[in-house]
């Protein structure tokens, strides 16, 4: 029938494209952050042996995956979750919601007060998540957007603030 | 009235409510296709005579598959597991659920097992993991409240394993709600208080947090009147019929409003001193929320001036400078609770250290403060609060609740 | 606060709103188990690029989704058996409304033939004959509406049907989606939203349930329709009268139909004048005689139209009649800004002063026999000079 079609949507390649670098950058910083900086290192310590977590969109990605190794060491995991039993996984409903949230247009609180992210895992895991993914957006972000990123802008020192900030730079780039 | 860059309300329980409000659950029941609903509840109700209030309404026109009255306190997964069974032996085919927020939560987990036929409840812990409608399912609240019949959430503890689980879903919303005033003209005065407040500070929060919306909103704005109106004239007249349909109207509303725009700080702490210390959630409330108010101040001080008139009325609101409202409404929950702690004999506590159990032993000892912190650090409600809180913040703030002195706001890290 | 002893309420409705809102509608429909919605909607519609927005929101959400746009403008059964079918054979597993007014109606009927045959539809027409839950049903207003779309009614050739299983599972309110609309049907559209609501806050079944959703739509209405009027590109504006109308559907469709409602119906049926319109022109004069029939009732409409501070500052026995006059200087100001296009009085609507008994009587006849024909008549008379009802 003329008046009736069927569609197949497609994809938007370019927005995951975007995202899905947004992502990976985020957790070679996370894997980074984990060494340099010791608010990050014990938020970790608190969090169980093994411990992942996964930050990503729905329904298919993409994805990122941090998790301690069995010596306690953070690192990142990369991106398929499909073989990895993940403790927490933090999922954002569509790809639209992650350009809001990796283009700075709406914070993580933001985010999640307008229902555009579900937590699949133990509350409090996610408590720590998004306190240690804050820390990591100082780091990464010029304090301009940072301040629209986290709830409260903290007061760090020189040395925290820019030499740590180097140093996680320079660490995610070249992933150690 | 402020238009959210986004937002999702919904609130699908169908209300029934009236002085005999009780007597039209077979038709609910009926136009649920249900016929046999295994009553949930504990013995605290059992013993204020209230399931034989709601068996006598609807015995004639329904068959009740079985009564359990064995819930406590705090709803336990080995419970659940066993009022499961009960419902499957009787063949009964929906749930009623007459009681305050731990019946209502074991009633929503009794109904994840029953519908789902399953093994491990852990498996449909988090969101997302229910995807179908649930058996029919009617609350009763006998509390006003906790706001649980009209929420998505359910919290159920596994004594075994130490371990809170949160179940979090559409399909945990009960099909009916029956709001009926017989239900709570029982209700000690201590427990009015406790629970009148812990409704006021959901609709309070939902009002003032980051995830309002023009629904809650007006949900919340109701309930603040109501309850404001009406509480401590129920704690002086516990008879009064219309009185106590209004705080349970008041704390549907407010159940309403919190359900759709969550909570922020006060319930944070109020959690965690719940769990560290086993104090009263509705006391905890009581105390926290002034506290809250004050911390926020110079993040939503403007939308906790606009509570001024619910709370204090036309004319409190209209000789108030505009400048001065936030405060007054401070000073408002803070008169709340001193006539409060007056009216119920001086059980209902004003501060922390004041709070005290069965035997008068206190609950809450200044020392256990610092796990009361920590314990905050892991409640979820905390994103939704305008400023940002660590472990520094939540102790100050608690210290000053333990008191009972206002906060001493230089000491507070404006983001 | 006014509390009744005995009332029941429900909206089953989830309302999505603001920004992107459109694009969570995969996952809202996945949440309801539905994989393969089927879009119905106008070549209206499709005209304005909506359609090409609604496919791009199910990008990268795998799902498959079919889409009929040939809504005529005056549908009928047929078109419904039609649409039936496609459903079925298409394997459709929720239905989605693209559209106001009669794309909904459709929209509800076929999700009633869905579920049942579409043999027996004309036995389900009438209050509350549908026995269980439909399919998922969304609806994505592109107008600001009028709040039918979210509401239990559904219309169709000469048939009503009624029923809490029709409201929407879902509402989407996107600013995106949401056109600009000539002058005079973005005030008929409020204005039947907010008749609806405040005659649902000021009627006799008025409660605090209903009321929640009835006083953010007034108070939006209120708040946003001269701003749109004056600046049509005015997106938050749109937005909030888009929500204003969903929230009054779902208030109203708690309430018996008030007075506003009957008598706008009645003439919109008899001179074919927008019922929102009507309702506009009603609008003062149907509160007022509210106001002397149950005083206690309406004093605290005030509230959403005038915000807390002039609220607080008006004695209590002057609060309804400040509201009433809040309304009249809405209508003087609609007349105004669209620069006479929107009639105050029944006279300037062009209706005929001899025909207001006929209407009077018509209505009464027909069976709305909440108010006395006397009633009727006073209001309509009022309402045709302009003349506002004595206060004493």
């Amino acid at each position: 029938m003329g008046d009736y079609r069927e569609v197949q949507a497609g994809s938007k390649p370019l927005k995951r494209s975007y995202i899905a670098v947004m992502l990976w950058f985020v957790g070679r910083a996370i894997q980074a952050a984990a060494r340099v900086d010791k608010a990050v290192r014990e938020e970790f310590e608190q969090l169980p042996e093994g411990f992942s977590f996964a930050l990503g969109v729905e329904p298919h990605g993409p994805y990122m995956i941090v998790g301690k190794n069995q010596k306690g060491r953070v690192k990142y995991l990369g991106w398929k979750i499909e073989d990895k039993h993940i403790d927490l996984k933090l999922k954002i409903k569509n790809i639209e919601a992650a350009v809001l949230l990796f283009t700075f247009q709406e914070s993580t609180t933001v985010a999640s007060a307008r229902d555009r992210l579900i937590v699949d895992g133990e509350v409090p895991h996610a408590c720590a998540a998004v306190r240690i993914l804050d820390i990591v957006e100082v780091y990464l972000l010029p304090k301009l957007i940072a301040r629209l990123a986290v709830k409260r802008y903290p007061i760090w020192s020189f040395r925290r603030k820019y030499i740590g900030r180097t140093r996680i730079y320079f660490r995610s780039l070249l992933g150690y | 009235m402020y238009v959210p860059g986004y937002y999702e309300f919904c609130s699908r329980v169908k209300m029934i409510v009236g002085h005999d409000a009780l007597e039209r659950i077979p038709g609910a029941l009926s136009d649920l296709h249900a016929k046999k609903p295994l009553i949930v509840t504990d013995k605290g109700v059992c013993q204020a005579g209230l399931i034989d209030i709601v068996t006598d309404a609807i015995k004639n026109s329904i068959t009740i598959g079985a009564i359990a009255d064995d819930v406590p306190q705090d709803s336990d997964l080995q419970i659940v597991n066993r009022l499961a069974t009960l419902y499957r032996e009787n063949g009964c085919d929906s749930l009623i659920a007459v009681g305050g927020g731990s019946v209502m939560d074991t009633a929503k987990a009794i109904n994840i097992v029953v519908s789902e036929n399953a093994e491990d409840l852990m498996k449909f812990s988090g969101a997302g993991a229910l995807t179908k409608a649930l058996k029919p399912l009617v609350a009763i609240p006998t509390t006003s409240g906790t706001g649980s019949e009209v929420t998505l959430v359910a919290v159920v503890k596994d004594h075994e394993r130490e371990l809170k689980m949160a179940f979090v879903s559409y399909f945990l919303l009960p099909d009916a709600a029956i709001l009926d005033s017989r239900m709570t003209l029982t209700l000690p005065p201590f427990i009015t208080a406790s629970t009148g407040m812990d409704a006021m500070s959901h609709a309070v929060e939902a009002y003032t947090c980051l995830a309002k919306n023009p629904l809650s909103d007006s949900c919340a704005l109701a309930a603040i009147n109501l309850i404001s109106e009406n509480l401590l004239t129920v704690m002086r007249n516990p008879g009064d019929k219309d009185g106590r349909l209004a705080m349970a109207t008041g704390a549907t509303l407010a159940g309403m409003a919190f359900s759709n725009s969550m909570v922020g700080m006060v319930h944070t702490l109020g959690h965690a001193a719940g769990s560290v210390c086993g104090a009263p959630h509705g006391s905890c409330m009581a105390i926290l929320l002034s506290f809250g108010l004050e911390y926020n101040m110079h993040k939503n001080g403007h939308l906790t001036a606009e509570l001024l008139l619910p709370l204090g009325g036309s004319q409190e609101y209209i000789k108030t400078p505009k400048h001065l409202r936030a405060e007054r409404v401070v000073d408002y929950v803070r008169k709340m609770n001193h006539d409060l702690h007056d009216a119920s004999g001086g059980r209902h506590a004003r501060f922390f250290k004041e709070i005290v159990d069965r035997d008068g032993k206190q609950m809450i000892p200044r020392v256990q403060l610092a796990d009361i912190a920590r314990a905050a650090l892991s409640d979820g409600s905390i994103f939704y609060n305008p400023e940002e809180l660590d472990y520094d913040d939540f102790l100050m703030v608690l210290e000053h609740a333990w008191e009972g002195i206002p906060l001493d706001r230089s000491r507070i890290k404006k983001g | 606060m006014f509390l009744p002893d005995n009332y029941e309420f429900l909206c089953p409705v989830k309302t999505n709103s603001g920004n992107r809102a459109l694009e969570h509608l995969p996952f809202e429909l996945e949440a309801l188990s539905a994989r393969k919605p089927l879009i119905v909607t106008d070549k209206t519609v499709t005209g304005q690029g909506v359609i090409r927005k609604m496919i791009n929101a199910f990008k990268d959400s795998g799902v498959t989704i079919g889409i009929f746009d040939s809504m005529p403008d005056v549908p009928d059964m047929q078109l419904v058996t039609e649409l039936s079918n496609i459903y079925r054979n298409g394997e459709h597993d929720a239905i989605v409304a693209l559209g106001c007014g009669s794309i909904v109606d459709v929209a509800k009927v076929v999700n009633i033939a869905a579920s049942y045959s579409v043999k027996i539809l004309r036995d389900l027409a009438g209050d509350n004959l549908i026995a269980h839950p439909l399919s998922p049903f969304v609806v994505v207003p592109t107008l600001a509406g009028t709040g039918y779309e979210t509401s239990k009614f559904a219309f169709i050739e000469n048939l009503t049907f009624s029923s809490y299983f029709l409201m929407p599972d879902l509402v989407v309110v996107d600013a995106r989606m949401v056109r600009s609309e000539s002058v005079e049907t973005t005030v008929a559209t409020a204005m039947v939203a907010l008749a609806h609501a405040a005659e649902a806050y000021t009627g006799p079944a008025k409660n605090p349930l209903a009321d929640s959703y009835a006083y953010a739509a007034i108070q939006y209405v209120k708040d946003n329709l001269m701003n749109v009027l004056k600046k049509p590109r005015d997106t938050d504006g749109r937005l909030a009268l888009a929500n204003a109308a969903s929230m009054a559907g779902c208030a109203f469709s708690n309430m018996q139909p008030g007075l506003l409602h009957i008598l706008g119906e009645a003439i919109n049926a008899m001179f074919h004048i927008a019922s929102g319109i009507c309702m506009g022109i009603l609008l003062p004069y149907g509160l007022e005689y509210t106001i002397q029939k149950n005083g206690y009732h309406t004093h605290d409409v005030l509230l959403p139209l005038s915000g807390f501070d002039e609220y607080a500052g008006t004695a209590d026995n002057l609060k309804a009649e400040k509201a009433v006059n809040i309304m009249y200087e809405m209508q003087q100001d609609l007349y105004t800004v669209t620069g006479g296009k929107i009639p105050r009085t029944l006279e300037e609507a062009k209706i005929p002063k001899y025909m207001v008994n006929d209407i009077a009587e018509k209505v009464f006849k027909n069976g709305a026999k909440e108010f006395g024909i006397d009633d009727y008549r006073m209001v309509l008379e009022h309402a045709w000079e302009g003349k506002p009802m004595s206060w004493d």
